[in-house]
């Protein structure tokens, strides 16, 4: 597609246009945190502890979003928070993409008992629910950083599988593709060269998506304290700590569900976007 | 269509014995000795030696994995550690609970969600069609954490309306409100979207076209046949949000404090319970393919036309 086409309709769509500039803001947030954080974020004063918000007036040595039960600066939590969520998303969006991707690439070109087997895991894989599936793995082997990665890849991995697949199977007896056959062309060649290229749109648009369901279950885990360990801050255990207090310090759970959601609808607005124009026959 | 099934039966299980053996292994993958769990911490060497015959564990892992596989068959799961009695007992006590979410939820979700998604499919570009994509895509970019806090929030605590935890099984339905409509959203969400496309897509055939020309009225051509059709992958994904319904929504169930499947997982994990989780895999796995099993009954009764191949 020619970049003029795509910008025009880049620009036409405020679905895109909305989703791009939460995610933006959002990454470059989570990239600076450590710089915009006011306060250390596990520094306590627990005479300060319930501090409701005082607004940006507070900016200098207040707290802007109020403090916590320990008389933790919420603000710097939730911004330290969505480094560690949006890193953990990253990591783990990349690995699944990469994973389900190269298992449903070689699903769909060879077809057979390869298909067979990797279309059998995906089956397996959803049988059982991720955050089950979850739990059981962070329990049992340690509630790690890369435990958690290990779970995002385990339960994300089927649907890249499953488009790429689909995707492959279309492109597969296409001409292109037998023509470099008849040239010689090796199946990895093809693979990677001809068939790959013509497949990314849709994992494009699974991409965005997938970011987001990652920072949900994340989330959960978390918010079950299977998750990031305390005292490090991510929104899910923030949450968590704050339920109790929910009757009579409500900031405390709102600030991090809010932070949540604006990050996830932000990615899933651009998404929907994303398929609004690359994709328009399938946009919906 | 009998070959049909059996395949799809003959597949499901395949699934269900994959995850029984995946189990297996992951329990036996984990740190710590079963039998130093089994025991309090007091134990001598010669108790622990004895717990393990008892267990089986000094056996080596193809004996065990056989002795496992042949327990499941005469419906023996292991006994749970924690609560000290067979785990499917256990599972079985705790299901009532999770059923009852499940039924209350899954009713609200088919009453809002399918006629949402299909009027706002018949509307595209209307009031009501807007309204339906902003509320799915609010629903799917909430987490259900959130969901929890915002209607304790609203019901309980700023308005005395609904019980903040419990459960009082069927009988007083005001304690599982909350946690339906807690679970429910995203469902709804996921069902009106598709609800929505798979009807504006239906609409675009030629059949429907024909049947304008032969002169039926839009009511009539939106009911008979444009509903069926795009109904199918609505009903799909109900059935797996279902099946993991089932297995226990264990945010839900710990936050409302409801004595499913879901915080008895939790409670089994934590407390380094091996054979009760290991039994929890298995069963989650089985209602899966059941669940699945309905859902492609369902389909085929609804659409004739699939070939069920």
């Amino acid at each position: 597609m020619k970049p003029k086409i795509l910008l025009r309709r880049m620009l036409r769509s405020p679905q895109f246009l909305i989703g791009f500039l939460i995610v933006t803001t959002v990454v470059l947030i989570s990239v600076f945190a450590d710089r915009l954080a006011p306060m250390d974020e596990n520094l306590n004063h627990i005479v300060n502890r319930f501090t409701p918000p005082q607004g940006l007036g507070a900016m200098a040595g207040g707290y802007v979003l109020g403090t916590d039960e320990l008389g933790r600066d919420i603000l710097s939590r939730v911004l330290i928070g969505s480094k560690i969520s949006l890193t953990i998303a990253f990591v783990s969006t990349l690995l699944v993409a990469v994973t389900g991707t190269f298992l449903g690439v070689i699903a769909g070109y060879f077809g057979g008992v390869v298909d067979d087997i990797v279309m059998r895991a995906t089956e397996v894989t959803m049988a059982i629910p991720s955050m089950t599936l979850g739990i059981v793995i962070m329990a049992i082997f340690g509630p790690s950083i890369s435990n958690l990665v290990l779970v995002m890849v385990i339960t994300s991995w089927k649907s890249f599988a499953k488009v790429s697949r689909n995707q492959v199977m279309v492109m597969r007896n296409r001409e292109f593709v037998q023509a470099s056959r008849a040239l010689g062309g090796s199946g990895w060649h093809i693979m990677l060269t001809q068939i790959m290229p013509n497949v990314t749109t849709p994992l494009l648009i699974q991409l965005s998506g997938t970011f987001g369901g990652i920072i949900l279950t994340e989330a959960g885990l978390s918010y079950l304290y299977l998750g990031v360990q305390l005292p490090d801050p991510s929104w899910g255990n923030m949450i968590a700590g704050g339920r109790t207090y929910l009757a009579a310090y409500p900031w405390m759970v709102i600030v991090p569900g809010m932070a949540l959601m604006i990050t996830v609808l932000g990615f899933n607005f651009l998404g929907d976007g994303l398929r609004d124009i690359l994709d328009p026959k399938q946009s919906r | 269509m009998v070959k049909f099934f059996t395949k799809r039966i003959l597949c499901l299980l395949l699934v269900v014995w994959i995850v029984s053996v995946l189990a297996f292994v992951m329990m036996r993958l984990a740190p710590g000795d079963a039998a130093v769990m089994a025991l309090p911490d007091y134990a001598s060497e010669e108790q622990i030696a004895l717990m393990r015959t008892k267990l089986g564990l000094d056996k080596p892992y193809i004996t065990q994995y056989f002795m496992y596989l042949g327990g499941l068959f005469r419906g023996d799961f292991g006994t749970s550690v924690l609560y000290e009695r067979p785990c499917l007992d256990v599972i079985m006590e705790r299901l009532p609970a999770t059923l009852s979410v499940t039924v209350v939820c899954s009713a609200m979700v088919l009453l809002i969600s399918i006629p949402l998604g299909i009027i706002a499919g018949v509307n595209k570009g209307g009031p009501v069609d807007f309204f339906a994509v902003l509320f799915a895509l609010l629903g799917q970019s909430m987490s259900v954490v959130w969901i929890c806090v915002l209607l304790l929030l609203l019901c309980s605590v700023r308005h005395n309306w609904l019980p903040s935890m419990g459960y009082e099984g069927l009988r007083d339905i005001r304690y599982l409100i909350m946690p339906a409509i807690a679970m429910g959203y995203k469902m709804c969400a996921g069902m009106v979207r598709m609800g929505r496309s798979g009807m504006i897509d239906v609409l675009d055939e030629d059949y429907i076209t024909c049947a304008y020309a032969r002169g039926m009225s839009p009511w009539a051509v939106n009911c008979k046949y444009a509903f069926k059709n795009s109904i199918i992958p609505v009903i799909t994904i109900f059935g797996m949000d279902v099946a993991s319904m089932l297995a226990g929504a264990v945010i839900i169930e710990t936050t409302f404090t409801i004595p499913g499947i879901g915080s008895m997982l939790v409670k089994a994990v934590s407390n380094r319970d091996y054979p009760l989780t290991q039994s929890t895999l298995v069963v989650t796995a089985a209602m899966f393919a059941i669940v699945n099993l309905v859902v492609d009954i369902v389909n085929a009764l609804i659409d004739r036309r699939m070939k069920l191949n």
